[in-house]
């Protein structure tokens, strides 16, 4: 299925629009699986992934990041909202609205690198059946040399011996691990990488390789980025741009460094103030420490989801759900916020209390 | 040495174990901690020295692999089966007696009254700390009781005050509650709760922060330090996060592959890295700092632990290695500064090798 670019608010550098996407589970209960509720993980949620650049999904558990990505390449079907998806010049492609075999050429192009190298990975299959896979199922081979010869060159672009294909994944570490499992997803030369907490489980010396052999990566072949994370320095260094959710929604979205230095959601600024910095000379500082904890997506306070656990909250908080709208940034990169008070607040990010200048030119 | 107390040299390891405590709690000295498996032996703690005064926070930091956890274990004496301490002591001042843990008998009644009483532990999982099917007030007033001698109101009353004091919600309903009733913060905290029951004068926190999310690791962290200022127990952090480590510590210890690689406290460690291990570490830490700040990772890939390098266990990823020097021999602990050692040829012990 096609839509003409004029039904769609996609710009020319947009390869993957997600509009208003909605992924509810059923909360069923008893021997009939009587519906007694529902659990919003992702509810309507909109964003543009740009040509090239690496936008982040940042949140906490159950904050809706993974089934949002999940629902991009259709391995969960949304409830409803579109993803639109486009190659080069071509009219957009709703996923959502594609059987199983229409799908096979658009996940040739969104592939993704899961979290856990050890579970991630065959344990009885070698590099090469592993890398090689993709390459067999999507025909892009001729014969054994061919895929050996194209194993090997992956091996290399990823920084592993091409010499090492027949051994299984047993064999190497994690951080190597890792590295197999980008060479697989890299196998079908993709135009969208998802990323989903791909340096998490990684022990930071080896999780900085990661992280800068991504980057070489994206340099190299263009690729585009959807990095799926919980740890906000991670997400700091190899973002572009930031889009932070909360249950369900995304609260605020905007390019890395302004998101960071100058939030506008309450949330940003408590999840920006609790990260830990390797520094003791931040240790005195003045944290905040959020009460509570994440709000249930199954059953979710009326109002802005946040309000409980927000110190700003306000009656209009408990009352109206905030809609995204936009707080600064310029034509290229806008940065909204998802707060009834998002214009008025003086929150504080990365570098301290900031003075905002008017119209956001900073 | 001056200014810091630490045994774990040879003359040490012969003086009588009261000797030398100079007002520590616990001292670590020369701790070898070996796993012995059909592939060969493991030698996850080899020869780590540290001592902890009352009152102190330590933070043991590393990556997977470097031992701290099994240094822990061996502490409480709680290791796998296949784990046995093979050498050095582990001196604790149990009231006005000093006791070799790493002597005694691991289910013998010495043990038993330090374990949860004097030392108690904190672990990354708290549902692996409680038994699903009591309620979590029954699990802490066993343990009150087991240690003191106290009734059952009385250890009642104990339990909701400690429950209190992590800040559950609703300290008198909380304690009739099972594990899988609470949320992961909430179970953190019974969990708190459950090991500081009997005031412990040492706290070993194992990761605890590890499997939560941020704004719940930032409340554990304030607990900890409120708690710790509450109740002035010493504590033990251990963690990969050196994040955590510079949030909550007063001195760190980093360790690589069962080795000490250098000691001092927070600030000098974080802001005067000698080790290149440790200044590797920070450097691959991606900073909440304004501006594009670049990182650095270690190249190659930890060893593996049946075919340990033999000298420095670094010197194959040491972007300053001396050829020569590093792969033939142990680097002994330099003092670089007051209270800040360092093991690495590059800040002495050469001279000694002829």
């Amino acid at each position: 299925m096609t839509i003409t670019t004029r039904e769609t608010d996609m710009n020319e550098r947009t390869i993957i629009s997600v509009r208003n996407l909605v992924k509810h589970f059923p909360i069923e209960t008893g021997f009939l699986r009587r519906q007694v509720g529902v659990v919003k993980a992702v509810d309507n949620v909109n964003f543009d992934l740009n040509e090239g650049e690496t936008l982040a999904l940042v949140g906490e558990s159950g904050c809706g990041k993974t089934t949002t990505s999940h629902c991009i390449i259709q391995a969960q079907r949304p409830t409803a909202g579109r993803v639109l998806f486009r190659i080069g010049d071509a009219e957009p492609m709703d996923l959502t609205q594609m059987e199983k075999g229409e799908l096979k050429e658009a996940r040739r192009n969104i592939r993704m690198i899961y979290q856990d190298p050890y579970s991630s990975l065959n344990p009885r299959m070698t590099l090469l059946q592993i890398i090689g896979e993709p390459l067999v199922i999507h025909r892009m081979v001729k014969n054994q040399d061919d895929l050996q010869e194209r194993v090997a060159e992956l091996l290399r672009l990823v920084r592993l011996d091409p010499s090492t294909m027949n051994r299984y994944p047993h064999a190497f570490s994690g951080g190597q691990r890792q590295r197999i499992a980008i060479a697989r997803a890299l196998s079908l030369s993709p135009k969208v990488v998802i990323a989903d907490e791909a340096v998490s489980a990684l022990d930071v010396s080896v999780q900085a390789q990661i992280l800068n052999l991504l980057k070489e990566l994206q340099n190299q072949l263009g690729l585009t980025y959807l990095f799926v994370a919980h740890n906000l320095a991670v997400v700091k260094y190899e973002a572009d741009r930031v889009a932070v959710m909360y249950a369900g929604k995304i609260v605020e979205i905007g390019e890395t460094e302004a998101l960071y230095s100058n939030p506008r959601h309450p949330y940003t600024e408590a999840l920006i103030s609790a990260a830990p910095n390797p520094d003791p000379d931040t240790k005195h500082r003045e944290r905040i420490v959020l009460s509570g904890e994440v709000a249930d997506p199954g059953n979710l306070p009326g109002g802005c989801a946040f309000h409980p656990r927000c110190r700003y909250a306000e009656d209009r908080c408990r009352q109206e759900m905030p809609e995204l709208i936009d707080v600064g940034g310029n034509e290229i990169q806008s940065h909204q916020a998802a707060c009834h008070f998002a214009e008025s607040l003086e929150l504080t990010g990365i570098a301290g209390p900031t003075l905002r200048e008017e119209g956001g030119s900073a | 040495m001056t200014g810091i107390q630490r045994g774990g040299t040879a003359m040490d390891d012969l003086a009588p174990p009261a000797a030398g405590m100079n007002g520590a709690l616990l001292s670590v000295r020369n701790l070898q901690t070996h796993f012995f498996s059909r592939e060969g032996v493991v030698k996850a703690v080899d020869g780590v020295s540290f001592d902890i005064k009352p009152g102190e926070i330590l933070g043991i930091a590393g990556e997977s692999g470097c031992g701290k956890s099994v240094t822990s274990q061996s502490i409480l004496r709680i290791l796998p089966k296949n784990g046995k301490i093979v050498g050095g002591e582990i001196l604790f001042q149990n009231e006005d007696r000093t006791v070799d843990l790493a002597t005694e008998d691991a289910d013998g009644r010495v043990l038993r009254d330090i374990r949860g009483k004097e030392i108690a532990m904190i672990f990354q999982e708290p549902m692996t700390a409680f038994s699903p099917v009591h309620s979590i007030g029954d699990q802490i007033i066993e343990t009150i009781r087991i240690h003191q001698e106290v009734s059952k109101e009385e250890a009642h009353d104990q339990a909701v005050e400690m429950l209190r004091r992590v800040g559950m919600p609703n300290p008198a309903r909380n304690i009739d509650e099972y594990t899988f009733n609470l949320s992961g913060g909430m179970r953190q905290r019974a969990m708190v709760a459950l090991s500081l029951s009997c005031r412990p004068k040492l706290l070993i926190a194992d990761e605890p922060t590890t499997a939560v999310d941020v704004t719940i690791q930032a409340q554990m962290l304030e607990l900890l330090r409120d708690i710790q200022a509450d109740l002035g127990m010493a504590i033990i952090m251990i963690t990969h996060d050196l994040g955590v480590i510079a949030e909550l510590t007063d001195r760190v210890m980093i360790m690589y592959l069962g080795k000490e690689v250098e000691h001092g406290t927070v600030e000098d460690v974080f802001h005067r890295p000698q080790h290149p291990y440790t200044r590797g570490l920070l450097a691959s830490i991606p900073k909440m700092e304004p501006g594009r700040v670049e990182i650095e990772p270690i190249e190659g890939v930890v060893p593996n632990p049946y075919a340990m390098p033999t000298g420095c266990k670094f010197h194959t990823r040491c972007p300053d290695f001396i050829a020569g020097v590093c792969e033939k021999h142990d680097p002994p602990l330099t003092q670089v500064a007051k209270g800040h050692e360092v093991s690495c040829f590059l800040y002495g012990g050469r001279e000694r090798l002829e």
